[in-house]
């Protein structure tokens, strides 16, 4: 299951204005960073995931707090190990391991992590990034030619993984072995999947430029969109949820 | 029309020419079938029809393109691709978008097209070609042949007088490539649209096409409906082109004189000449 | 050589690809699978050389349980063309492209160096060429010849002509089916092309929706019409217009022998 995929849906945040969607997203991230309470944390970690299931991705959401758990892992280790403040907590042989600050900063840090990403990631699943685009483009005239190279960028993903497998299952074919365990040999297992990789690449992007090119792609303005993207009540209610959100953190975090 | 005259050009550090002198007027509404061996220039030729060469792709370019009296190599070739829709020959990357409907708005939104129109041109397509189940897919979870529709859909928007395709069918199975080759005779035959495609399956080739032109090594070796081939089997046993079979089987019998008849192009056509011979 | 054994596959329980197939196929034939797309035909050629591991069941390769040998043990048995060259070819000259191949299955230099010499020779093929700017025919042809330098005794093609011009695919076809004759390596090719597989195969396995509706020699499948109409199949032209006229030519398979059934009649009934 690929976990940026669109989920199709008719939900209250399906419904919202894209550029609302991502304005929400970022706001929940400033919520996460800006609150220094551990259990706070958790909590909006909670809520992310109840928000989900009103889009019918709790699933993906589960999914996704699992493998942030890990990313949010590393930045524990690493904070718990450099922050000395507070009273020593594990000390070996008269050497400080790690103290009580570290513990509190590394555990909030971690959380704070998996809090302010989960929220962007899951923009994905209720947001096609066309429309994103489109709705970016129209609606704030961001240069349509970013908008282009990032959604092509997103499109081309799938594209270049199934080529990927392709090419992999074709080296397999010809008796390369991919499961060997030589540190060596696995360097050179690079090549062959890499090389072919970069060719098809180069020659896809190539035709891509053309094509669109070729129906137009210089005339485009932030005018020519045809579907509009409109604000309604709904976006103006979910900024305000979002701001009352941000305060509470601050203040409960305070 | 589309009119070519002395036609050459030589890309870009390339040694040898991909086209050399060629000559050709295609009238509206033709419906033509370009094929040859690898390298004979059939992809440079369709190019040039649209003006993505000598525009986009750099080169020495000898002689003129014009449609319509319109020259190519000076027209800006977005613009030109009102006049000339191009089909690419990879389905996968000359899409610009992830949804059905994103994707043949994509060059309408372009061009400017006012908005009541955009709608009805969207419906009308998707329509014509049979695929308006399709409009809120992703593309990417689409058949070849899906696919192939989508990629004509999105060029036949922006209503170009001529649709130029270069081996639409190549990655796909007979039954769909079948299916694309009806799509555009009905395109054809009853919105007047000219037809320019290139194709290695001869059989669709004889079955549909009005005009046959043979490429080799940059120039013209043959041009002509499909039934003139009969005269030149053993030229296109030269070039490395197949013949159907029953065309082959025709084209013996009239030499041994065992037929008076045309030569056949179909299996329903050679089903009749068996029948008179066995007579 | 290929043994399948109530092989079933699918990605998902739901849907399965392949449903209980078993079959086998000789050393030294030449067997083409053909069937309407997503009757199971890539499925089963990349089951035979491990790229795929069936959910039930088990695919031999020459006596070696598919599911305990790694695929790139496999590979020495079995050549593989795939329809698009591209995804293969990683080397910057043909010559490191054909040995890359021998290289990966542990050849010894020398003899990888005398069997590149050999192949680029039967290929027409030159040494120093930068693969990539090739046109696809002449890489198809460094595809096959790569894999064709590692002598495996069982060749699978893939839709080996899609995107090839006739004489390149003549080239191709007459190279394996020499293969085939002269020295009894086992090719089983996957084809859409009616034609192609009339022309070259020995016999014929009929798929439709995961299973075998037919196996036998190539020209009288071609004219089973129950069979290849359930398979979603056309039969190649001759065969086609000689089952129109029912029994009358039966043994009519090729434009030769139509040409020869129609010289005795037109002779007896004097057509013109």
């Amino acid at each position: 299951m690929n976990l940026l995929n669109y989920v199709p849906g008719d939900s209250f945040l399906h419904k919202l204005n894209p550029v609302t969607k991502l304005l929400a997203a970022f706001l929940y991230g400033i919520a996460a960073i800006i609150c220094g309470n551990v259990f706070a944390e958790v909590g909006l970690i909670i809520l992310m995931i109840l928000i989900s299931a009103t889009c019918g991705i709790a699933k993906r959401a589960i999914l996704l707090t699992r493998n942030l758990f890990f990313l949010g892992l590393i930045m524990f280790v690493i904070q718990l190990f450099f922050v000395r403040d507070g009273e020593p907590l594990a000390v070996i042989g008269g050497f400080v391991l790690f103290t009580t600050g570290g513990l509190k900063s590394a555990l909030l840090l971690s959380l704070r992590v998996i809090a302010a990403m989960l929220p962007l990631m899951l923009l994905f699943a209720i947001t096609q990034m066309n429309d994103l685009c489109n709705a970016l483009v129209k609606r704030l005239h961001l240069p349509y030619r970013y908008a282009f190279i990032v959604t092509t960028a997103f499109r081309f993903v799938p594209i270049f993984a199934t080529e990927f497998h392709d090419i992999q299952d074709a080296q397999k074919a010809r008796g390369v072995d991919f499961d060997t365990k030589n540190i060596f040999r696995k360097i050179g297992l690079v090549a062959p999947l890499c090389v072919p990789l970069l060719v098809s690449s180069l020659k896809k992007v190539d035709v891509s430029a053309m094509s669109a090119e070729m129906r137009g792609f210089e005339l485009r303005g932030y005018k020519s969109g045809y579907k509009e993207y409109p604000f309604g009540v709904r976006d103006l209610v979910t900024v305000a949820v979002l701001v009352a959100l941000i305060a509470i953190t601050a203040l409960w975090g305070a | 029309m589309i009119s070519v005259k002395n036609l050459g050009f030589v890309y870009q550090g390339g040694k040898s020419a991909a086209l050399d002198g060629i000559n050709i007027e295609i009238a509206d509404g033709d419906f033509v079938g370009i094929t040859g061996t690898s390298g004979a220039g059939k992809t440079t030729f369709t190019f040039a029809l649209s003006g993505i060469i000598p525009q986009k792709i750099k080169g020495d370019f000898y002689g003129a393109v014009t449609v319509d009296g319109v020259d190519t190599a000076v027209h800006p070739a977005e613009e030109f691709a009102r006049k000339v829709g191009q089909v690419f020959q990879d389905i996968d990357s000359q899409m610009v978008a992830s949804v059905v409907e994103d994707e043949i708005l994509f060059g309408l939104e372009n061009f400017g097209v006012p908005y009541e129109e955009i709608a009805k041109r969207v419906d009308r397509v998707l329509k014509d070609l049979g695929i308006e189940d399709l409009r809120d897919r992703e593309i990417e979870g689409l058949s070849g042949g899906q696919k192939q529709k989508v990629a004509i859909a999105s060029i036949l928007a922006l209503e170009p007088e001529v649709i130029v395709l270069d081996e639409p069918t190549g990655e796909l199975d007979p039954e769909s490539s079948r299916e694309i080759f009806k799509i555009l005779t009905d395109l054809n035959r009853e919105k007047g649209i000219t037809v320019i495609i290139v194709e290695q399956k001869i059989m669709l080739l004889c079955e549909y096409v009005k005009h046959m032109m043979v490429l080799d090594k940059g120039k013209i070796a043959f041009y002509g409906t499909p039934g003139d081939m009969a005269s030149s089997i053993d030229t296109f046993k030269d070039l490395g082109i197949n013949v159907p079979r029953v065309t082959e089987l025709s084209a013996s019998l009239i030499s041994e004189k065992i037929y008076d008849g045309e030569v056949t192009l179909t299996v329903d056509e050679a089903e009749k000449m068996v029948r008179r011979i066995l007579k | 050589m290929i043994r399948f054994e109530n092989v079933s596959f699918g990605y998902s329980e739901k849907r399965p690809i392949l449903n209980d197939l078993s079959f086998h196929i000789e050393k030294g034939d030449f067997v083409a699978l053909i069937g309407a797309n997503g009757a199971g035909k890539s499925t089963i050629s990349r089951l035979v050389n491990g790229l795929l591991h069936p959910t039930k069941g088990h695919v031999y390769l020459n006596g070696k349980d598919t599911l305990k040998t790694p695929s790139s043990t496999l590979a020495r048995d079995c050549g593989f063309l795939f329809q698009n060259p591209d995804r293969q070819i990683c080397e910057n000259t043909v010559k490191d492209e054909i040995a890359f191949s021998m290289k990966a299955q542990g050849w010894p230099s020398d003899l990888i160096a005398d069997r590149t010499r050999a192949v680029l020779e039967t290929f027409d093929l030159d040494p120093e060429w930068f693969p990539f700017s090739r046109s696809r025919g002449e890489r198809q042809r460094i595809a096959l010849a790569s894999v064709l330098a590692c002598e495996p005794g069982l060749l699978i093609l893939d839709e080996p002509t899609t995107g090839l011009d006739y004489l390149e695919c003549i080239r191709i076809m007459d190279h394996v089916t020499g293969l085939n004759q002269e020295k009894g390596v086992t090719v089983l090719m996957v084809s859409h092309d009616m034609e192609l597989v009339q022309s070259y195969a020995k016999n014929v396995l009929v798929l439709n929706h995961g299973q075998i509706l037919g196996q036998g020699p190539t020209n009288e499948m071609m004219k089973n019409v129950e069979v290849l109409k359930k398979a979603r199949v056309l039969p190649a032209q001759i065969p086609e217009l000689a089952l129109r006229f029912g029994d009358e030519f039966k043994d009519v398979f090729t434009v030769e022998d139509m040409l020869a059934a129609l010289r005795g009649r037109a002779g007896k009934g004097g057509a013109l």
